[in-house]
C-alpha cells in the first residue's frame, strides 16, 4: 500500500472514529436523559397514584364511617346479634346503602365474623367472612388493599372497616371501591404513558386478570401475553423491577416498564397486584434514529470531504517523498546524477537537500574511487609488467654479460658462448614477445559475434577437448561429470568466446585438482536465464580470493598471469551474464555462469543467422 | 212545628241509612286495573306451556270448562250438567247446560264442546251427541272429570280469523303483547258481573307495580313472595293462596348412574333452605322436601328439609369424579338468580361444583311449577313438566300418593326447594275480592266502590 493510500485511510479511519465516538458519546448522553426522565415521570405518576389510593381510601373509609353511623344500621347492630334476629330485611338495605354510598363493596359481619348482608355477594349471608380473623382496632385503620372474593372471581378493591358499638357485640361495616379502569383512567397521564394494574390471583399469568385502561390499537397491537416474563418475575423476586417490553418489531412499539408490587394488610403482606407504570421508547427511539442517520451523514460526508483533503495533502506531503524514492532508484540504477526538487523549509524540503547533497557527494567519491581504482589498476598492471619482464631480462643480462666475458677470452670461447647465448637470447626474446602477445590479447578482446547457441554443446564440445588431459598418464585422474539440463533453452552467445571462457574455467579446475578428483559441469533453466556451473573438488579459495579473484592480473597460484578469470569474466559480461564463485577452503569451488536469455535478441541472432546462410548459400 | 222536626229527623234517618246501606251493596259499572310482571305470551287455553296461576285466572275469566274443582278438591259441574261413566271408567258421558251461549252469541252446541275437547288431547276420541258429549279415553281414568277442569280443556268457539269465544263473564276486547282489556258479558249464562271492564298490563316490575297500586293506577297487582312480609308491614290489602307453587331444582337429563343420583342427593342435603327462605324469600312459602305441600298431601313434613353438610360431604365422597354443574335462571327472576348463587355456595361447601348462568344449555335449571289443587293430578303434571316418567298412581289415598311422589324424588331428577303461595294486594276499592286456595280469583263477582272512576 502507497503512502499516500495510508494516509488517506488514516484521515478517513479518523474521521469515521471521530464522528463514532461523537455519536457514541451524544447517543449515551440521549439514553441517560431520557431514563433520567423516565425516573421521574415514574417517580410522579407513582406519587400521584399514592395520592389518589389515599384520597380515595379517605373517601371510602368515611362512607364506610357514615354507614357505619346511620340510623337503620345502629338498629341493625341492636337486633342483629339477637339469635332469633331476622336477617332476611338487611339485604335490600345493603344493596341501597352501597348503591346510595356508591360503594362497590359493602359487606355488615357480625362480631362472630359472620356476614349478615353483602351487597357485592348476596347469597353469602350467614357465611364467615374468612379475611377478617381480628377485627380489633379498625376504626383507626386507614383503607386499605383488599382482594375480595365475589361470585366470579376476586377482584381488587380499596376498603376501609368501621365498627357500629350498639350493644356489646359490635357490628363491623366493611365498605370499598373497586380499583378498576376508572381509577387508574382518573390519573393524570402525561404524554406517552400509561398505566397498568395486574391483579395477582394465581400464580400463572391471566391476561384477563389485568387492567389496562388503554386499548391497543391497530397500528399497535399489544399481547398481554408479553408481560407475562415481567409479572412472573416480580412475583419470584417480590421486588420492584424495570424491563422493557417489545410489543412488536418495530423497536418503537418497545416500552420501559416500572413494575411495583402493591402488598395486602394479611399475614405475610401478599402482593395483591402490580401496578405498571410503562413509557413509550418511541421518543426516544426515534431520536436514536435521527441520531444514527446524522451520524452516518456527517460521518459519510466527513470521510469523503477527508478523502478529497487527505488526497490533496498526501499528495503535497507524499510528492516530495515519492520524488525523493524516484530519485533513490535512480541512483540505485547508477544515475548519480539524479538531484530533487527542493521546495521551502520543512523536513522533507530539508530531506531532499540531504539526499541531494548525498549524491553529489556519492558522485565525488565514485570519481574518486574510480581515480583510485585507476591508479591501483596502472599500478598492479606496472607490478605486473615489471614481474614480467624482469624475468626474461635478468638470462638476457646473464648472457650478454657472459658473452662479453667470452669476447675477452677468445673467438673459439667467444663463439661457443655466442652460439649458447644467442639460443638463450632468441628464447628469452620469445618469451619475452610471449609476454607482450598476452598483454596484447588481453587489451584486444574481441566484440562476441552473437548467435543461438545450445550451452549443453558448448559444454560437451569442452568436456570432449580436455578428456585427454583428464587421463593423462603421469598424472592423478579427474573424473568428468556432465549434468546437463535438457530443457536449457538456445541463448544469443558467440560460441568461442563462450568455449574459451569455459576451457579457462575447466583449465583452473584442473590445476585446483593436482591431485585428481572430481569436475562436475552443470547446466540448468532458471527463471529466463541458463545457469553454467563448473565444479571442482580441490583445494578451493579463501573469503579473500573469492573476492579480488576476477581482479585482472590477480593470481592464486604460482605461475599464473591472473588474466584467465578476468577474461572469463569479460567475456560473460559482454553476453550481459554474471558471474560467482562459490567455495569452502578444502571443499573445491564452484563457478556459477548466468546467462540471459533475450528473445529478442535471439530473433535478431537467428535472423541475422538465417541471412548469413541465405547469403552463403548463394554465395 | 215539633211533628215537622221528628219528620224530618225520620226522613234524614232513613236518608242516611240507606247511604250506609249503599256503601256496602254490589254495585254494576267500573273498570278493574290490574298489573301482573308476568307476561302470557298467548291466551289460548290449550297452549299449555304458558302455564302460570295469571294465565289460569285469565283464562277461567273469558272461557269456561265441563267441570270445576273448588277449594275442597271437589269437582262441581260447570258446562256440564251431569256426567256417567262406563264400569272401567274409559266411557265418560257429559249432559251440556242449555241455554249458554258464547260471548259471540253463539248457542253452546255439543259439536264444538266436542271440537274444544279434541283440539285439547288428540288421544281421546271425542263425539257429540246432541245435548251429550261422549269422551272415550284410551286408558281408565276415573278422575277425568277433575281433569276437564284444566285451563287446557277449556271450551271455545274458534273463529276463522283466529279470534276466540268462551261462555265466561268476561270477553276479550282488546288483546296486545302487554295488555288485555276484557268487558263483561251480558248474556253469561252465570248472570252480568258487576264489573264493567277489566284492564290488565303485563311485564311490570313489582316495585312499579306496587308504587301504582298506591297512587291508585291499579286496583290489583301480584306480590312476589319475597315481598309479601314488606307489603304486608307496610298495611297494605293482601291475600294469600295456599303454598302452591313449587320453587325446585331441575335437573335436565336423567342420573346416568348411582353415582350420578349420590351427587345429586348431596346437592339436595346441602341446601340451606332455612337460611335461603328467611333471607331471599323473607320468611314467605314453605320449606319443601317432597313436590305436594304438606296442606294438599297431609304428609309433607315426612321429606327432609333441613341442611346436612356432613351427609352431603359423604354422599360426595361416594362419587369418583366431581361433577361441574352449570345451573341456569330466569334472569328477570331475581329470587331466581338468588338461590342459584346460594345454591352454589352450598354445594362449594359440600365439596361439590355449581356454576351459575344466566342463560344456556345447563345441567340445573331454578324452576317455578304451578301445582294444581288436586295432589293427583299436580303430580302427575310436575313429572310431566320435569320429563319424569309418569308414576302409577292407583288412587287418591295418601299412601298411594306418597308412594307416586316418592319415587318421583328417587329419580333424583326435581329437589323440591320451596312451596310459595300466590299472593296479590288490592286496592280498598275492590270490593268481595276473595282468592281460592289455588290462587284462582273470583272476579266475577267482586265489585268497585267508586265505579265511576
Amino acid at each position: 500500500m502507497t503512502f499516500r493510500r495510508k494516509l488517506l485511510l488514516v484521515f478517513a479511519l479518523t474521521v469515521a472514529l471521530s464522528v463514532s465516538a461523537v455519536a457514541w458519546l451524544v447517543s449515551t448522553m440521549t439514553r441517560r436523559a431520557f431514563e433520567h426522565t423516565d425516573e421521574q415521570r415514574t417517580a410522579a405518576l407513582l406519587t400521584q397514584f399514592q395520592r389518589q389510593f389515599a384520597q380515595q381510601g379517605d373517601d371510602v373509609a368515611s362512607r364506610v364511617a357514615m354507614i357505619a353511623g346511620s340510623e337503620p344500621i345502629a338498629r341493625m347492630a341492636a337486633s342483629v346479634n339477637r339469635s332469633s334476629s331476622d336477617l332476611g330485611g338487611y339485604l335490600e338495605m345493603t344493596k341501597q346503602f352501597a348503591e346510595g354510598y356508591r360503594l362497590d363493596f359493602l359487606e355488615f359481619v357480625d362480631s362472630q365474623g359472620t356476614i349478615v348482608a353483602s351487597a357485592q355477594w348476596p347469597a353469602k349471608f350467614g357465611y364467615p367472612d374468612s379475611s377478617f380473623a381480628n377485627f380489633s382496632s379498625w376504626d383507626d385503620r386507614p383503607a386499605f388493599l383488599k382482594q375480595e372474593d365475589l361470585e366470579d372471581g376476586p377482584a381488587l378493591g380499596l376498603f376501609a372497616v368501621r365498627t357500629t358499638h350498639i350493644s356489646e357485640r359490635p357490628v363491623y361495616v366493611i365498605g370499598g371501591k373497586r380499583l378498576d379502569k376508572s381509577f387508574l383512567s382518573a390519573l393524570d397521564l402525561p404524554a406517552d404513558m400509561r398505566v397498568l394494574l395486574y391483579q395477582n390471583r394465581g400464580p400463572k399469568f391471566n391476561a384477563e386478570w389485568l387492567i389496562d385502561p388503554s386499548s391497543a390499537s391497530a397500528r399497535n397491537p399489544r399481547s398481554p401475553e408479553k408481560l407475562a416474563p415481567l409479572i412472573g418475575d416480580i412475583l419470584q423476586r417480590n421486588q420492584e423491577l424495570t424491563q422493557i417490553v417489545h410489543w412488536t418489531a418495530n423497536k418503537a412499539d418497545d416500552e420501559l416498564f416500572h413494575a411495583f408490587p402493591l402488598r395486602g394488610i394479611e399475614t405475610g403482606r401478599p402482593v395483591l397486584a402490580i401496578l405498571l407504570v410503562a413509557n413509550s421508547r418511541r421518543a426516544y427511539v426515534d431520536l436514536e434514529h435521527s441520531i444514527a442517520a446524522s451520524a452516518l451523514l456527517v460521518g459519510g460526508g466527513g470521510i469523503l470531504i477527508a478523502v478529497l483533503l487527505g488526497s490533496w495533502a498526501a499528495a503535497r506531503v507524499t510528492r516530495p517523498i515519492e520524488q525523493l524514492a524516484d530519485a533513490a532508484g535512480q541512483v540505485a540504477q547508477g544515475n548519480w546524477d539524479a538531484r530533487v526538487e527542493v521546495r521551502g523549509k520543512d523536513e522533507v524540503s530539508q530531506l531532499a537537500q540531504s539526499f541531494n547533497r548525498m549524491t553529489t557527494e556519492l558522485l565525488t567519491q565514485k570519481e574518486r574511487l574510480v581515480q583510485a581504482e585507476r591508479v591501483a589498476a596502472w599500478r598492479e598492471l606496472a607490478r605486473r609488467l615489471a614481474h614480467e619482464l624482469k624475468n626474461p631480462l635478468f638470462p638476457l643480462q646473464l648472457t650478454v654479460e657472459n658473452l662479453l666475458r667470452a669476447k675477452q677470452l677468445g673467438s673459439k670461447e667467444f663463439d661457443e658462448a655466442f652460439r649458447e647465448s644467442s639460443t638463450t637470447l632468441l628464447a628469452e626474446i620469445s618469451n619475452l614477445k610471449a609476454i607482450i602477445s598476452r598483454f596484447s590479447e588481453f587489451s584486444k578482446m574481441p566484440e562476441p559475434q552473437l548467435q543461438a547457441v545450445h550451452v549443453n554443446d558448448v559444454l560437451r564440445g569442452v568436456a570432449q577437448l580436455f578428456q585427454a588431459q583428464f587421463e593423462a598418464p603421469g598424472r592423478p585422474a579427474i573424473r568428468c561429470v556432465l549434468e546437463l539440463d535438457r530443457s536449457v533453452e538456445l541463448v544469443a552467445a558467440d560460441p568461442e568466446l563462450l568455449h574459451r571462457a569455459l576451457s579457462n574455467l575447466v583449465l583452473n579446475a584442473m590445476d585446483a585438482m593436482p591431485q585428481g578428483g572430481s569436475l562436475t559441469l552443470r547446466t540448468q533453466q532458471k527463471d529466463g536465464k541458463v545457469s553454467i556451473q563448473v565444479s571442482d573438488t580441490g583445494s578451493g579459495l579463501t573469503q579473500e580470493e573469492c573476492a579480488r579473484i576476477f581482479t585482472p592480473y590477480y593470481t592464486s597460484k604460482k605461475h599464473g598471469t591472473g588474466l584467465g578469470l578476468a577474461i572469463v569474466q569479460s567475456v560473460v559480461s559482454d553476453h550481459g551474464g554474471t558471474i560467482a564463485v562459490h567455495s569452502d577452503p578444502g571443499h573445491g569451488a564452484t563457478f556459477t555462469i548466468e546467462l540471459p536469455q533475450s528473445r529478442e535478441l535471439l530473433q535478431n541472432t537467428q535472423a541475422g543467422r538465417t541471412d548469413r546462410t541465405v547469403t552463403s548459400e548463394g554465395t | 212545628m215539633r211533628r215537622l222536626a221528628f219528620l224530618c229527623l225520620v226522613i234524614s234517618s232513613v236518608f242516611a241509612a240507606q247511604c250506609a246501606l249503599a256503601g256496602n251493596r254490589p254495585q254494576y259499572g267500573g273498570t278493574l286495573h290490574i298489573a301482573l310482571h308476568e307476561v302470557p305470551s298467548s291466551i289460548d287455553p290449550t297452549q299449555s306451556r304458558n302455564d302460570s296461576f295469571a294465565f289460569r285466572n285469565i283464562t277461567h275469566l273469558i272461557f269456561e270448562n265441563l267441570t270445576t274443582v273448588d277449594d275442597a278438591e271437589h269437582v262441581l259441574p260447570q258446562l256440564a250438567t251431569s256426567w256417567l261413566s262406563d264400569a272401567n271408567s274409559q266411557r265418560w258421558t257429559f249432559t251440556l247446560r242449555s241455554d249458554v251461549m258464547f260471548d259471540d252469541d253463539t248457542s253452546l252446541t255439543a259439536d264444538i264442546v266436542a271440537a274444544s275437547i279434541r283440539s285439547a288431547n288428540s288421544e281421546w276420541r271425542v263425539a257429540a251427541e246432541r245435548n251429550r258429549v261422549v269422551i272415550q279415553a284410551n286408558i281408565p281414568s276415573p278422575n277425568l272429570p277433575s281433569v276437564l277442569a284444566e285451563a287446557q280443556y277449556s271450551i271455545i268457539n274458534r273463529h276463522s280469523d283466529g279470534s276466540l269465544s268462551g261462555t265466561g263473564p268476561f270477553r276479550i276486547v282488546e288483546w296486545q303483547r302487554k295488555k288485555l282489556a276484557l268487558a263483561a258479558s251480558e248474556n253469561c249464562w252465570r248472570g252480568r258481573p258487576y264489573l264493567d271492564r277489566i284492564e290488565i298490563e303485563f311485564g311490570g316490575n313489582p316495585h312499579d307495580e306496587q308504587l301504582s297500586l298506591e297512587s291508585g293506577r291499579n286496583d290489583l297487582v301480584d306480590v312476589p313472595a319475597e315481598q309479601v312480609h314488606r307489603v304486608s308491614m307496610e298495611g297494605q290489602m293482601l291475600l294469600s293462596s295456599q303454598p302452591i307453587e313449587l320453587l325446585a331444582l331441575l335437573f335436565t337429563r336423567d342420573a346416568q348412574s348411582d353415582e350420578e343420583k349420590a351427587s345429586r342427593q348431596a346437592l339436595a342435603v346441602s341446601i340451606e333452605r332455612r337460611s335461603i327462605r328467611s333471607v331471599i324469600l323473607q320468611g314467605s312459602g314453605e320449606l319443601a322436601g317432597g313436590i305436594l305441600p304438606s296442606w294438599m298431601s297431609g304428609y309433607g313434613f315426612v321429606f327432609p328439609v333441613d341442611s346436612n353438610l356432613a351427609q352431603a360431604r359423604a354422599l360426595r365422597q361416594q362419587a369418583r369424579t366431581i361433577p361441574n354443574w352449570t345451573i341456569s335462571f330466569d334472569p328477570s327472576d331475581a329470587v331466581a338468580r338468588f338461590l342459584a348463587e346460594r345454591v352454589a355456595l352450598n354445594a362449594r361447601d359440600a365439596g361439590l361444583s355449581v356454576q351459575p348462568e344466566a342463560s344456556g344449555k345447563t345441567d340445573l335449571r331454578v324452576v317455578r311449577i304451578p301445582l294444581l289443587n288436586d295432589p293427583r293430578m299436580a303430580l302427575t303434571s310436575v313429572a310431566s313438566f320435569s320429563g319424569i316418567v309418569q308414576p302409577g298412581i292407583k288412587s287418591d289415598a295418601a299412601g298411594d300418593l306418597y308412594a307416586a311422589e316418592n319415587a318421583l324424588l328417587a329419580s333424583r331428577t326435581i329437589i323440591p326447594l320451596f312451596h310459595l303461595p300466590v299472593s296479590y294486594a288490592y286496592a280498598p276499592a275492590l270490593k268481595d275480592f276473595r282468592l281460592s286456595a289455588s290462587g284462582a280469583w273470583n272476579l266475577a263477582d267482586v265489585w268497585m266502590e267508586t265505579p265511576n272512576r
